[in-house]
């Protein structure tokens, strides 16, 4: 692009006719094709191929003629999304309360647990197997414990996000805290700083950036928790309602149910990464952690 | 008679790099600086010249030896000596006063105190327009201004500075080095610097003291009898060059016999 934009710059000036000529009609290329460029790298790239995939999907399922409970059309989810709006909302209010109380759940639990091992090496080595192991269980297969356990109001869902979305938000803190700069701790300790000072003002705003990138994986995955939870046992929520609606080849609402879904998970991220982008506004934007 | 602000006497450290072998970073080293001296400690890279400063702020143990400040070797040191490491260390989420002002906030200081108190201080520094910029604007020299001003801004009687140019190119080091001669009030302060670089020994110091590689021992020491402020030029001072080819001797001989 410098390049380029340097040849039509040079086109300004005063030259022989030949030359001009050659540059302007460089110059005005440029405009378009910059233009293109920048709608590919943007988001303009994704926004076409989403264009591509709906308009194919549409032709595919007219074209072969595809019944309508085997896979309806996109306009008749669109549709189907319009004329059920109110009730698939108060359904996905339902879900995004689950996922609003697992995240603060997570946060403070994240925090507290990052933080004690931070403090203590021995708390270290005692929780940090678990935390692995907390991986490792199928949480699927708790779901119908939690139910006999928990009931099947709101507390089996959080309890399902919490424990996909721990491991991402600890994980990142703890990478953060370990990452500090040995230097910038010598630093610290020759100003006379306690351990907590060192921590209020180094490790954790050091950690932000690692932070951020653990709570967009984390609010990707309490979508999916907050989804299992309802699919097990639930009186509302998006995931009962493609649970029902799957039961009753309703294929149209199932899709407006989930393309909600992925439209709340899509919102959680924005707004993650918009919070992100106002609280490292001054820190390097190096960081490799950050997306 | 009052004991020296700093002193250092037969200071050695060896650190372990397995689990038979050790290593003997500095041997035997000993040191005295006074308030109003400015002690630069000369050595090639990986004499212990960092790990003597480490020691002397209290961030490291020595092995043998002691360290005491006005006469007493048993109180910490770590948080009353001022050391301003070769980075700048700035945190990139704070403004340049806010970074400048850090160590008067551990120290328990309101923003409004440590703000009053760095004002003075950072137009004789230069910084005066940029402490509410943040670091990522600045310049490399600017940089390590702020960390200076971070380091000398809680009044602490030694100032340590582990080669403070270290990571900035020659014009800028060259300027910073003008620079710290005219900016560093040295009435109430000892200075202990190290550095690798000769003439950035004699610009600064009323005393040089050569160190020898590892393990690092002090193989030399003379006093800079040239007048202070020593202007830019003074490099082409002819008791200025005499001494640089003493202490490149020194080096150069200890060099060879290791």
């Amino acid at each position: 692009m410098t390049l380029s934009e340097s040849h039509s710059r040079a086109a300004d000036k005063p030259m022989r006719k030949s030359d001009k000529d050659s540059g302007l009609s460089h110059g005005s290329g440029t405009v378009v094709s910059s233009f293109i460029r920048n709608f590919i790298t943007g988001w303009g790239s994704a926004i076409l191929l989403a264009c591509c995939g709906i308009i194919a999907w549409e032709a595919l399922v007219r074209i072969l003629e595809v019944p309508d409970w085997l896979l309806p059309p996109v306009s008749q989810i669109i549709v189907e999304w319009w004329q059920k709006k109110t009730w698939l909302l108060s359904h996905g209010w339902v879900t995004a309360q689950e996922i609003l109380v697992g995240f603060l759940i997570t946060g403070a639990l994240g925090l507290s647990t990052a933080t004690a091992m931070f403090w203590s090496r021995l708390l270290q080595r005692s929780i940090y197997p678990f935390l692995i192991a907390s991986q490792t269980i199928p949480v699927f297969t708790l779901a119908p414990m939690l139910i006999i356990w928990a009931g099947t109001g709101i507390a089996p869902k959080v309890i399902i996000i919490v424990l996909f979305t721990i491991f991402p938000i600890t994980i990142s803190l703890m990478t953060g805290f370990q990452s500090v700069d040995p230097d910038m701790t010598a630093m610290f300790r020759t100003l006379g700083a306690s351990r907590f000072q060192m921590f209020r003002k180094l490790y954790l705003p050091s950690a932000l950036p690692y932070l951020f990138s653990g709570l967009k994986v984390a609010a990707v995955v309490s979508v999916i928790g907050a989804v299992i939870g309802e699919w097990i046992g639930a009186g509302s929520g998006l995931g009962f309602v493609i649970k029902n609606a799957g039961a009753r080849n309703q294929t149209d609402t199932a899709f407006a149910a989930i393309f909600t879904l992925s439209a709340m998970a899509a919102v959680m991220f924005l707004i993650i990464v918009a919070i992100q982008a106002r609280t490292l506004r001054n820190y390097p934007s190096s960081g490799a952690v950050q997306h | 008679m009052k004991p020296p602000l700093l002193s250092v006497q037969g200071v050695s450290k060896n650190f372990r790099v397995s689990r038979h072998e050790s290593l003997q970073a500095i041997h035997d080293i000993s040191i005295q600086a006074d308030i109003g001296e400015f002690v630069v400690i000369v050595g090639p890279s990986g004499c212990g010249k960092s790990t003597l400063l480490n020691i002397i702020a209290g961030l490291l143990q020595p092995d043998t030896g002691k360290v005491s400040l006005d006469g007493d070797d048993a109180v910490p040191r770590i948080g009353k000596v001022a050391y301003m490491h070769q980075l700048d260390l700035l945190l990139p989420w704070r403004t340049v006063l806010a970074n400048a002002t850090l160590g008067l906030e551990i120290a328990g200081a309101t923003k409004q105190q440590a703000a009053q108190k760095a004002s003075g201080l950072a137009k004789r520094f230069g910084l005066h327009e940029f402490m509410n910029r943040y670091p990522s604007s600045l310049s490399g020299g600017m940089r390590q201004r702020v960390a200076l001003l971070r380091a000398v801004l809680p009044e602490r009687n030694l100032l340590l500075l582990d080669e403070p140019f270290k990571a900035l190119d020659a014009i800028t080091r060259a300027e910073l080095q003008i620079w710290l001669s005219d900016v560093l009030d040295r009435s109430n302060r000892a200075t202990v610097m190290v550095t690798h670089d000769v003439e950035e020994a004699l610009i600064l110091g009323d005393r040089v003291m050569v160190m020898s590689p590892r393990p690092g021992s002090v193989k030399l020491e003379l006093d800079v009898e040239i007048d202070r402020p020593r202007p830019e030029d003074v490099v082409t001072h002819p008791r200025f060059v005499e001494l640089k080819w003493e202490i490149m001797s020194a080096l150069r001989a200890s060099t060879i016999t290791v």
